[in-house]
């Protein structure tokens, strides 16, 4: 099985959008996940998401990352109720004004991530910044740089897998319950990840000069990335949902 | 000391697995596993710690089965060694990263932790201060070693330990393994894919491809199985390999200087 945020194979609708035009449904729905101020709309915002989720033929994983959101959310849901004393009050300190703000305010999160997320798992990272630049004249050093980042969360997160496996077979103790004593352990393998991050980047870096880096120019891909009636209908569709959102 | 029984493992998302594995290590046995990629040998020394746990059968390390005890307990009586240093690693230097393996699995004053660290540090000829963030590949993996050793284990698991190491690096790794096998019988479970190694320090060899065992025999023994060779995918040493094609009195020869002996009497006339 591949990462969460690893490109997963598929022929679908979206798998086959320009990744340009995938770029502008995630940055349009983050539009009007920010501009709308509807609790109802909000909560169709993060529907739609896993619907397009379910369409991209990425079920699986696109509740595997929803259910990684909804564990921050409810963090960020409690702290939110905690701290907002304006409103009437419901339950003890808990105000309703509290409860809406909070739950706009995690709904916005998941509303916005979570199409971003699913851009990322429906498109080749290679896909990604080459369409950035041939379609939107991004000089490849930043496009590679951009889609490199994107393309290290995977790693990091296998590397990091990789360190608490060898340092459980040390005797170290993960799974305490305490969430506290959990982080204390966790914090010191921060090292070893940033010791082997920092090796990777250099690694990386140094590989990308030997093949050539700097002599790339924005006609260098053979491959092209036109526009086709689906992805202009999308876009059409997607900014005039955008519009519709911050009206709300 | 190790023991699999019958013992069936699968990952949830399919790759490697192993079927049937059944066998038992004795203590202060030197056993190497050796076997193609993918054919199992990292699943095999994640389930001796306990990480994985078997779907079916059961694998019993230092007395605990490891399916119903904690892994932080199966590690107190075992070292597990990586491949890669720079994961096992976390303390910046050589006296931290000592002390943390103490910390973490010993009852011990700390006086008697203090006196166990300098114990180890003088076997391995290590510098209490150095920076182990900046020291060589070779350096890290005797650091790794000796943090695994700290705790005077009754069982050191080593995951390709010589990878990336020099001829001198390596031969002092293993003679210090080696050397802690015969002396304090510490049994020892390598996986190995340099096969001159495993010649020259295993006492046994369990071979597997595509997850299942193929044989358990003596390294001299399993490197003249051309059947056995040729299903594992495995090169033998080199001279093994021409003591078989010499054939005839070279053919049990597993030194270069055993051949000699072997011409040295065919010139005297005594073969």
């Amino acid at each position: 099985m591949t990462g969460v945020l690893d490109y997963s194979k598929g022929n679908s609708i979206f798998h086959n959008m320009n990744p340009v035009t995938k770029i502008i449904i995630a940055l349009c729905i983050c539009v009007a996940a920010f501009g709308a101020d509807n609790l109802l709309f909000l909560a169709g915002i993060v529907a739609l998401d896993l619907i397009i989720g379910i369409i991209s033929g990425i079920k699986e994983k696109a509740f595997s990352i929803f259910k990684g959101f909804v564990k921050i959310s409810v963090f960020l849901f409690v702290l939110q109720v905690l701290f907002v004393r304006s409103g009437n009050t419901v339950f003890l300190f808990v105000t309703d004004d509290g409860i809406i703000l909070a739950a706009k305010i995690v709904l916005r999160l998941m509303g916005a991530a979570l199409p971003l997320t699913y851009m990322l798992t429906v498109t080749k990272v290679s896909d990604l910044s080459n369409a950035l630049v041939k379609v939107c004249h991004v000089p490849y050093k930043y496009a590679f740089t951009i889609t490199t980042a994107v393309r290290f969360i995977p790693v990091f997160i296998n590397e990091l897998d990789a360190i608490i496996e060898a340092q459980t077979a040390r005797g170290v103790e993960f799974d305490t319950k305490n969430a506290f004593a959990r982080l204390k352990l966790i914090l010191p393998l921060c090292v070893p990840l940033l010791m082997t991050s920092v090796k990777k980047a250099d690694s990386s870096a140094v590989s990308a000069e030997l093949r050539g880096f700097y002599l790339r120019k924005q006609s260098s891909g053979y491959k092209e990335y036109p526009f086709k009636a689906a992805d202009i209908l999308a876009i059409i569709l997607f900014i005039a949902f955008a519009v519709f959102g911050i009206l709300m | 000391m190790i023991e699999f029984k019958n013992v069936y493992f699968q990952y949830p998302h399919g790759g490697a697995s192993l079927k049937n594995i059944d066998f038992k290590v004795e203590k202060g046995e030197f056993v190497a596993l050796v076997g193609e990629n993918g054919a199992g040998k990292s699943t095999m020394l994640k389930l001796i710690n306990g990480i994985l746990k078997p779907i079916n059968g059961d694998v019993v390390t230092a007395g605990f089965n490891t399916k119903n005890t904690k892994i932080s307990q199966i590690a107190k009586h075992t070292g597990f060694l990586f491949q890669n240093p720079d994961r096992q690693i976390c303390c910046q230097s050589v006296k931290e990263e000592i002390m943390f393996s103490l910390n973490l699995l010993n009852d011990m004053t700390a006086e008697e932790k203090e006196e166990r660290a300098e114990k180890i540090i003088n076997a391995f000829s290590l510098n209490p201060d150095e920076n182990t963030f900046a020291m060589s590949r070779g350096e890290k993996q005797k650091t790794a070693l000796a943090s695994a050793l700290a705790s005077e284990p009754e069982v050191l698991i080593l995951d390709e330990p010589t990878t990336g190491l020099d001829y001198r690096e390596c031969t002092a790794i293993m003679d210090f393994v080696k050397k802690l096998n015969k002396e304090k019988n510490i049994t020892v479970f390598m996986v190995c894919h340099d096969m001159e190694i495993v010649m020259d320090y295993a006492d046994r060899v369990i071979a597997l491809a595509q997850g299942e065992m193929v044989d358990d025999d003596t390294p001299e023994n399993i490197f003249r199985k051309k059947d056995v060779l040729k299903k594992a995918y495995l090169l033998p040493p080199q001279i093994t390999e021409l003591a078989s094609l010499l054939g005839g009195e070279f053919e049990n020869c597993d030194s270069a200087e055993e051949i000699l002996e072997v011409l040295k009497k065919q010139r005297k006339g005594e073969l």
